[in-house]
């Protein structure tokens, strides 16, 4: 037996100390209250009197004394965090070598599958974890799943290997790679759900289990097509178990848009395309029940409509009339023209003014068209330069599909905007294009020519340039990212927040920014002051397939049994000593009352 | 405590008189009978004149049937000799039996004084602590109270030792009452059957309590001997207390089976039952009162 709390000499020293003070304690009388009474006389009389006692009065004090001394040993040895040294593959424990030791487990959501025993795939591994774990006591141990890479360890210290297995829960298939310990024998622990290149020395414990199940295994939302629609939305529902009643809801909003009850065979699938209406609420949530399901991440799937609710633009400007075509073309904005004398910042998402521009920056996310000269701007008085032609466009989402060549300008301010970046010059250096976007600030776009100095308003570039200044300005950049696990994100993104609103850690790794999105559900991403929403699924017929596994016969695995997860012994002893406790104020109470 | 008692209490209690079973020469004339013949009233026997008897007494009526001289002779009647000994000892302190022997002690004063007997009041815990001067007639009684009044319990009990004490001074024949509460270690046997052997109308009064007769807690106890301050701890389980309780009723009925053989009269006063019911009905009930 291993200590994990302290070393053996001082675990044992404690449990001997602890059982010498509880019996001292249990020896030393506390003085009882005194009673005046007027006489001994009788006292003396009855107990010299040869009262026939019973066994249990005979014996009770001395069971009464064992039962404190085990309660103590049993606290101490709790307090000093025991640890089976097993070591006896033929006993029935793993086998594991000395030295180091990884045990790797598979973060797969399949591994969320119940058994038939009753716990599910991941349990079982957990539990099959801990049996390594133990049977490694005294090298040392680290825990690693697929998603996470190593989380705890190498160390010798088994309470912290448990408390790491405590705090573990599958987050999606994969992460950041195989996780490595130099030197380490490697354990891993999987259903074989997912495919996987593994090193022939890797340890396999399988906890696979044939299960029958029923999943969503694909659920999409893409933006209309015709323009009438705000989408569209693809789903799929397989059933991996046998002929069953497979019940499909699909809810927008509060609403259900969709109610089936599918007869599915074997294998079969049920595939649907449902045609998102324009307005109403963005989020869309489908559910599955039915009878034959071992795994229930995989019953529900989530999806987000981007262009469910229209863009509202407020065109402020003396003369803004040229605009209209413009936007009279484009699905899905609406659009509100403004006097500078009427406009009052109201709930649009995006400003436009067009040659005019408030006294301060507006709160607002906002495109300012050649603006006038404004303290804020930097406007150097008067300087104009002719006839500017526009150098090699630099890749920027506001310049996505805009052909500069089509622009013809006769004359363009020169701005010194100092909250501002130049994005696209002219020959001579100066700035056509000005953006901004500052952290914790709106989005802004400068641009330096209006209609009456260019040819703004006919040119064929200009719908694309307000399109993708529009998107720019009040969309944050599209996510690409639909499963959960280990994600990257725009360079753009400084926040995303989970399904339930909680902040998800992003990371900078090798440049990109990185989170680990852990379950499946809406999450939300904001740039700038541009919010919005993606949604997350597990969506896997690899997942959903509980019949199948990659675990081969060409890499042969340890079947895991069914089983009680082995708790660290110290819980065990506090339940312990919780019942000795009991039998102790029974003990107490059969004295006062016997 | 004070240890008057209201006037009408009084009142009862001069109905009633000490009743002794047997007869005893007093000192005075009084009411009681005693086995003297001499100037009473009441016609006790003849006998044959002798020179020098007064001519007064001889019986005329018979000599003329007769024609003998023979003298009439009448009981003489005087006062009761009674001893009152009361327990002082600790095992008494508790406030409630000790003011219940006090008051009880107070009454039977008052009853043999209003009768005109001679009444003795003896105190004793390890042996005679207190004795006052026999008298007789109410006017003593106030005297009495402040007596008992002034009592204070302590000392172990040996009542053997105290009837010896008692037996060693010279005192008439009489009517001797014990108030105690007998928790002698000694054992109270030898000192009544010392007071029985003088020739003693002995009454045993067991004033008890409840504190007496129930061990008054349960669990790890620390027991306090009030006479000798000994100590001993105990673990009082239901059963042991009952245990307790079954000793003090067997000591009782032994003590009240004792009295019975050596024919000591024996009355129980509990102090929970009221005051004047063991006065006016237990004690009548025990033939100690009429």
């Amino acid at each position: 037996m291993t200590f994990g709390a302290m070393a053996a000499w001082q675990a044992w020293l404690l449990v001997l100390g602890a059982a010498a003070a509880a019996g001292g304690l249990f020896l030393l009388k506390v003085r009882p209250p005194r009673v005046v009474v007027p006489s001994l006389l009788l006292w003396t009389r009855v107990l010299d009197e040869s009262r026939e006692r019973t066994l249990w009065e005979r014996i009770r004090r001395a069971v009464s004394f064992a039962i404190t001394v085990a309660l103590a040993i049993a606290l101490a040895i709790a307090l000093a965090r025991p640890a089976r040294t097993l070591r006896s593959p033929a006993g029935g424990g793993p086998a594991v070598a000395r030295g180091r030791v990884l045990i790797v487990l598979d973060s797969a959501w399949s591994m969320l599958a119940r058994t038939r025993s009753g716990e599910t795939r991941w349990e079982r591994a957990v539990a099959e974890a801990r049996r390594v774990a133990a049977a490694a006591s005294g090298s040392d141990v680290a825990v690693a799943t697929t998603v996470d890479g190593v989380i705890e360890g190498p160390t010798s210290d088994l309470t912290s290997i448990d408390a790491a297995l405590d705090r573990l829960e599958p987050g999606g298939g994969t992460g950041s790679g195989w996780p490595r310990l130099s030197g380490a024998e490697v354990h891993f622990l999987t259903d074989g759900a997912l495919a996987r290149a593994l090193d022939p020395s890797v340890i396999v414990h399988s906890v696979y289990e044939s299960a029958a199940n029923a999943g969503i295994t694909a659920f999409a939302v893409r933006p209309g097509l015709d323009g009438t629609a705000a989408g569209e939305a693809y789903l799929e529902v397989a059933n991996f178990g046998p002929s069953q009643q497979v019940r499909v809801t699909v809810a927008r909003g509060g609403t259900a848009v969709l109610e089936r009850h599918a007869d599915l065979g074997p294998g079969e699938a049920l595939r649907e395309v449902l045609s998102l209406a324009r307005g109403g609420a963005q989020d869309l949530r489908v559910r599955i029940d039915a009878p034959h399901d071992a795994l229930a991440a995989d019953n529900e799937a989530f999806g987000w409509i981007q262009d469910a609710r229209a863009l509202t633009v407020a065109v402020v400007g003396a003369q803004p009339g040229w605009l209209g075509p413009i936007f009279s073309a484009t699905p899905g904005v609406r659009v509100n023209f403004a006097r500078p004398a009427d406009y009052h910042a109201g709930d649009e998402d995006v400003v436009i003014f067009d040659r005019w521009a408030p006294s301060t920056s507006p709160a607002k996310p906002a495109l300012y068209i050649a603006p006038p000269a404004a303290a804020w701007l930097g406007q150097d008085s008067d300087r104009i330069e002719s006839r500017p032609q526009w150098t090699a466009m630099p890749a920027h989402p506001l310049l996505a599909g805009v052909d500069p060549l089509t622009f013809s300008i006769d004359r363009a301010h020169v701005y010194a905007p100092p909250q501002l970046t130049p994005l696209a010059r002219s020959a001579a250096g100066t700035p056509l294009i000005w953006i901004g976007d500052m952290t914790g600030r709106p989005r802004t776009v400068v641009l330096a020519f209006g209609p009456g100095d260019s040819n703004l308003a006919s040119a064929p570039a200009f719908p694309v340039l307000i399109g993708d200044a529009l998107d720019w300005l009040a969309r944050p950049p599209a996510v690409d990212v639909h499963r959960t696990g280990r994600a990257s994100f725009d360079a753009a993104i400084t926040r995303v927040t989970g399904p339930r609103g909680a902040a998800v850690p992003l990371l900078y790794l090798s440049g990109q920014r990185v989170a680990v999105l852990r379950a499946p559900g809406l999450y939300g991403e904001e740039a700038g002051d541009a919010r919005a929403s993606f949604a997350v699924n597990i969506t896997d017929p690899d997942v959903s397939n509980l019949a199948r596994t990659t675990i081969s016969a060409s890499h042969p695995a340890v079947a895991v049994s069914a089983g009680m997860s082995p708790r660290a012994w110290w819980v065990y002893l506090v339940f312990l000593a919780f019942g000795i406790a009991l039998l102790e104020w029974w003990t107490w109470l059969r004295r006062i009352t016997v | 405590m004070p240890l008057r008692f209201q006037d009408d209490f009084l009142k009862k209690l001069e109905y009633l008189h000490v009743v002794s079973r047997r007869e005893f020469a007093g000192q005075n004339r009084a009411d009681r009978r005693t086995p003297k013949r001499g100037r009473g009233i009441e016609f006790a026997d003849h006998r044959p004149y002798t020179p020098g008897d007064d001519f007064r007494h001889v019986d005329w009526k018979a000599y003329r049937r007769l024609n003998r001289l023979l003298l009439r002779l009448f009981d003489e009647e005087q006062d009761l000799p009674i001893y009152l000994i009361l327990d002082v000892s600790a095992s008494m302190a508790e406030p409630e039996k000790f003011d219940l022997a006090r008051r009880l002690a107070a009454a039977l004063c008052y009853i043999g004084l209003a009768h005109l007997d001679r009444l003795t009041l003896l105190t004793f815990s390890r042996g005679l602590a207190h004795e006052s001067s026999p008298g007789r007639g109410k006017g003593r009684i106030f005297r009495v109270f402040d007596l008992l009044e002034r009592m204070e319990a302590g000392g172990p009990t040996d009542l053997r030792a105290s009837c010896k004490e008692f037996a060693s001074r010279p005192r008439q024949i009489g009517l001797t009452v014990i108030i105690s509460d007998f928790l002698d270690k000694g054992g109270a046997d030898v000192g009544l059957k010392i007071l029985r052997t003088l020739g003693h109308d002995v009454f045993a009064v067991h004033v008890t309590s409840h504190a007496d007769r129930d061990p008054g807690a349960l669990g790890d106890v620390r027991f306090m001997d009030a006479e000798t301050g000994e100590l001993r701890d105990l673990e009082v389980t239901p059963r042991l207390a009952e245990a307790y309780g079954h000793a003090w009723e067997a000591h009782a009925e032994e003590l009240a089976r004792f009295c019975g053989r050596y024919g000591i009269g024996y009355v129980r006063a509990d102090a929970e039952r009221p005051f004047e019911e063991i006065v006016l009905k237990a004690f009548r009930q025990g033939r100690f009162l009429a």
